[in-house]
């Protein structure tokens, strides 16, 4: 569903992505994981189609993002991880001018965006503007307007930012739910205990290049570990716990 | 697909909701605007009706005169719509927030430039369509122009504001394509730079101050050459201009405004399929911009550091310059100001008083004091520009400075020296500058550059302080902090203050100057009164400053929570 090919972005320079290659099926949730700067974001929003690679391919529901945007983009849902919302909208103007933008019609739209506040328990928020919200609820809202257009791939940054426990129990609710529907979902965290309890697959990213990839088994296998946590194997890949540099510093 | 103007709804629903929810403040500061827009479109209308009622005595000269005068309105707007179309197409295309939004959805580039681009020309326009309203009004009235002039003029402003908007905004796409990355702040100091060079230049240009010259009337045909020479008939204002006189007469000039129309047109077509082209990698490239050279400002640490400060305001001074300098919206209106800075610096530099030397001794120093009025309404209007918004800006940010060990005492003195010192020189060095150019008697310089002194203190420290008092963590900008309640009332009292120094100031000084050229001695009486005069003007603005200060100390340490 989100196919990337040999994906490549330059700044300057410096080189933020060098050569990723990702292949997210339907119904799969995929982490994406990788130290601060390691180039999750950057990849993300290239997907996205908010940044323009320096090289390589990305298709997604076999529409060439380059080639053919609208149709690649109206496949997706794109969640942020520093959402912009007009604040000066209510929560139900916001998703019903969403849904005007992916192609939903004014009635059908107006009634979807109910069907989402109500999931996303913001229903009785709907004529409340956005810049009353928390930013919890700004992250539920954005997550409505994700998947109000029912998207064939949901692209994630950080989602569990800023909900309380019992929002992100519903995020991870709603993704099974959408992975279990065929959506393929492209997630970056750095909450691995999120990745290991959701994810099928995880790609480990690394100065830009993709180090490992597979279930958690196969990277726990790869870090040479049996029964470690994911934490643990994440550390061994990207370069160590650093606890002695720790040490030596305090 | 989405149409182009589904794209706006956002910016009209939040309009709507602005005006449903608007509080008491909100009504105020609307009717206070209001008023003064309309007090303003009023005298613009008069002034437009005096003036054409007055040219049409003169017949075929009232005319040409008219005619030529609509052309330089024109033209003059024409540079502005350009200047403010370059300015306004980099945060609307480039910089503003929700673009990420709109790009990540399915919307064709096309149809978000379409969207994109109206809202640049009304942002970039609206303030010129205000002002030619009442103006074009006055004039048609004044000549009983025909109610197609109006239609005229309705069918002439839209293309002619259009065209150099599209310029501005091809310029723009080309820059933004051009230097790596997010230069933006860099690019607009030029272009500012470039605008007001060109407004000098063109009053150098012109040289308007030989209308006054009496023994240079012979050459007033040479001067009316001079004022057509950058009137160009390839310019749309021109064309412009040429339409609405044909009209003003009962004619129709189709050839011209055919070509304010075939333009306008083909200009959208051509940036639209420039657009095609190249704005997503134009703003894929300002999203990746992490260096501004111009503004690393290296050196700034080196000169702070050889301040005698302590540390905490070592580091809070450069902070709040370099926040202030990297500051796109701070450097467009720095930049406008610089270029009104050098047209009032000029106005005085031509100004020939000498040709009446009956009066000029009186006139002079009759000038010096509406130099210093002047000089105190522009550092009224900076400091609420920038000292006012200066305790707000730190926005969401300002728990960094309630969470350190510092007090917000000094925090508070940081930010009123950080407004001074710029505030100070640029006011002192207008005042100086102008007063050697009108050369008035010695006694009224040093008066003068004292008053200005204190007046820095008084309103810079009253901005500060009424800053702190009545803060706007939560403002996307610093336009809106100073247009808030706090700032409307700051720019009240400040005024207020500059008439008390003059009224305080301007008496004992024509009292001593008189005395002086006559020669004559004071009574005690008189000199008492003098003194009292500078005393209670130094005691004001001691008052206004130390008080303010106070004020806001107090404000800042009774707040009871840190902005979210």
């Amino acid at each position: 569903m989100i196919v990337v090919q040999r994906l490549v972005k330059h700044y300057g320079s410096f080189t933020a992505v060098d050569g990723v290659n990702l292949d997210v099926r339907p119904g799969q949730i995929h982490g994406f994981l990788g130290p601060n700067g390691a180039g999750k974001t950057t990849t993300i929003c290239m997907i996205a189609g908010l940044l323009k690679p320096t090289a390589g391919r990305i298709l997604v529901n076999d529409h060439d993002l380059a080639a053919n945007p609208e149709a690649a983009k109206a496949s997706l849902g794109f969640i942020p991880d520093r959402p912009f919302i007009y604040e000066k909208l209510t929560a139900g103007e916001f998703l019903r001018f969403h849904a005007g933008l992916y192609g939903i019609d004014g009635h059908s739209g107006k009634q979807r965006a109910q069907e989402m506040l109500e999931l996303f328990e913001l229903g009785r928020w709907e004529d409340e503007l956005v810049e009353s919200f928390s930013h919890g609820m700004k992250q539920r809202l954005v997550m409505c307007a994700a998947f109000l257009h029912r998207p064939q791939a949901v692209l994630v940054d950080e989602p569990m930012v800023g909900l309380d426990p019992r929002g992100a129990r519903l995020i991870k609710n709603v993704f099974h739910r959408m992975a279990g529907r065929g959506v393929a979902i492209l997630m970056s965290t750095h909450t691995l205990e999120v990745a290991q309890e959701m994810c099928d697959c995880i790609s480990i990213i690394l100065q830009g290049r993709i180090i490992a990839c597979g279930t958690v088994e196969d990277l726990r296998a790869l870090a040479g570990g049996r029964d470690e946590q994911l934490t643990q194997v994440f550390l061994k890949l990207t370069g160590g716990s650093g606890l002695q540099e720790i040490d030596e510093v305090v | 697909m989405v149409a182009f103007p589904y794209l706006l709804l956002p910016s009209v629903w939040a309009s709507r909701h602005r005006t449903r929810r608007c509080d008491r403040a909100d009504l105020l500061r609307v009717a206070l605007f209001g008023g003064i827009a309309v007090l303003v479109c009023a005298a613009l209308f008069t002034g437009s009706f005096w003036l054409t009622s007055q040219l049409a005595d003169y017949e075929e000269l009232g005319d040409y005169l008219l005619r030529l005068g609509l052309s330089w309105l024109f033209l003059t707007f024409l540079s502005f719509l350009a200047f403010s179309g370059v300015v306004t197409a980099l945060s609307t295309f480039f910089l503003s927030e929700d673009l990420r939004l709109l790009i990540a959805a399915p919307v064709a580039v096309r149809r978000l430039f379409h969207a994109r681009f109206v809202r640049t020309i009304g942002q970039a326009s609206w303030m010129v369509v205000i002002f030619l309203t009442p103006v074009l009004t006055g004039i048609g009235v004044a000549r009983s122009a025909p109610p197609t002039f109006y239609l005229t003029a309705l069918s002439t402003v839209p293309p002619f504001v259009v065209i150099p908007v599209a310029v501005g905004t091809a310029v723009t796409l080309l820059l933004v394509n051009i230097f790596p990355a997010r230069r933006a702040r860099d690019i607009l100091m030029l272009m500012g730079l470039l605008f007001a060079a060109g407004i000098v230049l063109l009053l150098r240009f012109v040289q308007p101050e030989r209308l006054l010259r009496v023994e240079s009337l012979p050459d007033i045909t040479a001067f009316f050459a001079t004022l057509q020479s950058p009137i160009t008939p390839m310019l749309p204002s021109f064309w412009a201009g040429e339409t609405l006189f044909a009209s003003l007469r009962g004619g129709h000039d189709l050839v011209h405004w055919g070509a304010l129309w075939t333009s306008a047109l083909a200009l959208t077509v051509l940036l639209s399929a420039a657009s095609d082209r190249w704005y997503f990698a134009g703003f894929s490239k300002a999203q990746e911009a992490r260096k501004a050279r111009l503004t690393r400002l290296q050196i700034l640490d080196l000169l702070v550091e050889m301040l005698p400060l302590s540390p905490v305001r070592h580091h809070l001074l450069i902070k709040d310059v370099k926040v202030f300098l990297r500051d796109v919206s701070q450097w467009s209106q720095l930049l406008l100001l610089l270029a009104l800075v050098l047209v009032y610096l000029y106005n005085f530099r031509v100004l020939d008083l000498g040709r009446i030397p009956y009066m000029s001794g009186v006139i002079k120093n009759l000038y010096a004091f509406l130099n210093m009025g002047l000089a105190g309404l522009v550092m009224a209007t900076v400091a609420g520009r920038f000292v006012f918004p200066a305790v707000s800006a730190e926005g969401a940010a300002f728990w960094i400075i309630r969470t350190a060990p510092i007090s917000l005492r000094d925090f508070l003195w940081s930010k009123f020296w950080v407004g001074l010192v710029p505030v100070l020189l640029l006011t002192e060095g207008l005042t100086i500058t102008a007063n050697e150019f009108l050369d008035i008697d010695p006694f009224l310089k040093v008066v003068t550059a004292a008053a200005i002194v204190f007046m820095s203190f008084a309103l810079v420290g009253l901005a500060t302080g009424l800053g702190a008092r009545y803060p706007r963590f939560g403002a996307d900008n610093s336009s809106q902090i100073a247009g808030s309640p706090g700032g409307v009332a700051f720019m009240i009292v400040a005024v207020f203050y500059v008439l008390v120094m003059i009224l305080l100031l301007g008496w004992p000084s024509s009292v001593f100057l008189w005395h002086h050229v006559h020669r004559v001695a004071f009574m005690r009486l008189q000199v008492a009164l003098i003194s009292l005069c500078f005393v209670a003007a130094a005691a004001v603005s001691l008052a206004a400053w130390w008080f303010s200060m106070s004020a806001g100390i107090r404000a800042l340490q009774a707040m009871d929570r840190t902005p979210a």
